[in-house]
């Protein structure tokens, strides 16, 4: 499961939540945590919205 | 009479004794940063000590750990890492249980595996188990060539030292930048799905042998290793030792501590604050990371120091995307911070791990 960040001085974070771990992971194609997050999201899964 | 320099008497094909001869990173088990030597949980299926991979289809079968059960390891070691099974299991169709290593791309580009001047290569280690026979390990790509290998351990505890010699694989398609290259696997038991036949190269997925030792099928069971080499060539030659701190930035590249120091900023608001950092060295690729605040935490030396250890979580701040080299953090804290003030790390084992591995 992931969750999106809140907009950081105005702008959209280049990164996304894990929650399992909190974890930060960057939107990098090589990173293997986004190989993995955009294989989730191809399975048909949609990250949590942002807090308010 | 033509002058023969040592340049001359390397072959392309043979191994070199300069350089980075062992393609193996962490191959003595010395480097632990995760973990500092303490066992892994049984629900572990990941990195463990660096570059090393506890792989378990189920998790809750094993444990691994640096120097486990602490028994003297081989001449020339001072450390190994230690599986132990957990239970008695009998592996099912689907089923992998095994230490891993994978090699980046770039660094076995030179073995031109996938083309027809593959060459090749041979693997050593030092191995010791409670159990004896004909134990499975395999070579391949992460998913579309294997060549499973096996070996037999004689007598049980005991230290004994292997080679094996792996032809270069001239078909498929072998990573040769920063993605996989060559994955070695040493299987700890291991399904029909996943169990290939010794000796030869194959288009499946294998990463073990079929009908070999299972550790995970018998409880308590231990399989310690150390030693490992990858080099080009067909003969084994001695150890690849590396002094400390280059293999510590070998490792470095996949995984760091964000150590004291390491990060400098200020103070945004009473319950955030944001620093910069630069990685000791550049990473494989923009890292994950993971709040380590039961070790690490800032404190506001403006004005005196005043530690703070309630971190909450963090994200990258960066516009674009977080580089290999360094990055901006935006640090979250329950409330105790003062606007304005100089935030720097003080942990000495880092405030975030960052992963870059494979």
């Amino acid at each position: 499961m992931y969750k999106h960040y809140p907009k950081y001085n105005g702008s959209e974070l280049q990164c996304i939540k894990r929650l399992s771990d909190n974890a930060c992971i960057p939107f990098d194609p090589a990173n293997t945590d986004y190989q993995a997050y955009l294989k989730w999201l191809a399975e048909g899964n949609t990250p949590e919205p942002a807090d308010e | 009479m033509p002058i023969q320099t040592a340049a001359d008497s390397i072959s392309n094909s043979a191994g070199s004794p300069y350089g980075f001869k062992n393609r193996i990173i962490n191959g003595a088990m010395a480097i632990d940063q995760r973990y500092a030597g303490t066992a892994s949980a049984s629900s572990l299926s990941g990195y463990l000590i660096d570059r090393w991979t506890i792989a378990q289809s189920t998790t809750g079968k094993l444990i691994a750990q640096q120097n486990a059960g602490s028994v003297t390891p081989p001449t020339g070691f001072t450390n190994y890492l230690g599986v132990t099974s957990q239970s008695a299991y009998t592996a099912g169709t689907n089923d992998y249980y095994a230490i891993i290593q994978t090699i980046e791309g770039y660094n076995i580009a030179d073995l031109g595996w996938g083309t027809a001047n593959a060459k090749t290569a041979t693997l050593s280690f030092w191995v010791r188990s409670s159990l004896t026979g004909t134990f499975g390990a395999t070579i391949n790509n992460g998913g579309s060539r294997s060549y499973p290998i096996t070996y037999t351990i004689s007598a049980a505890n005991t230290w004994e030292y292997k080679t094996i010699t792996i032809p270069g694989d001239t078909s498929g398609s072998w990573g040769s930048t920063n993605g996989v290259g060559v994955q070695v696997w040493f299987s700890l038991g291991v399904g029909s799905t996943y169990g290939g036949t010794s000796g030869v190269w194959s288009s499946t997925n294998y990463v073990g042998v079929a009908s070999t030792v299972s550790v995970v099928g018998t409880n308590g069971a231990t399989f310690y290793i150390t030693g490992v080499q990858l080099e080009k060539g067909s003969q084994a030659t001695a150890f690849d030792y590396r002094d400390y701190g280059t293999e510590l930035q070998l490792c470095m590249r996949y995984f760091q501590l964000l150590g004291s120091g390491g990060a400098c900023g200020v103070a945004e608001s009473a319950t955030r604050a944001s620093l910069t950092y630069v990685f000791p060295v550049p990473m494989r690729a923009a890292a994950t990371g993971t709040l380590n605040a039961a070790n690490g935490f800032l404190n506001q030396p403006q004005g005196g120091p005043n530690a703070i250890t309630s971190m909450t979580g963090f994200f990258y701040g960066n516009g674009s995307t977080t580089t290999i080299s360094g990055g901006w953090l935006v640090i979250d804290v329950a409330s105790v911070l003062t606007t304005g003030k100089v935030i720097i790390n003080s942990g000495s084992q880092g405030m975030v791990q960052f992963s870059a591995e494979l």
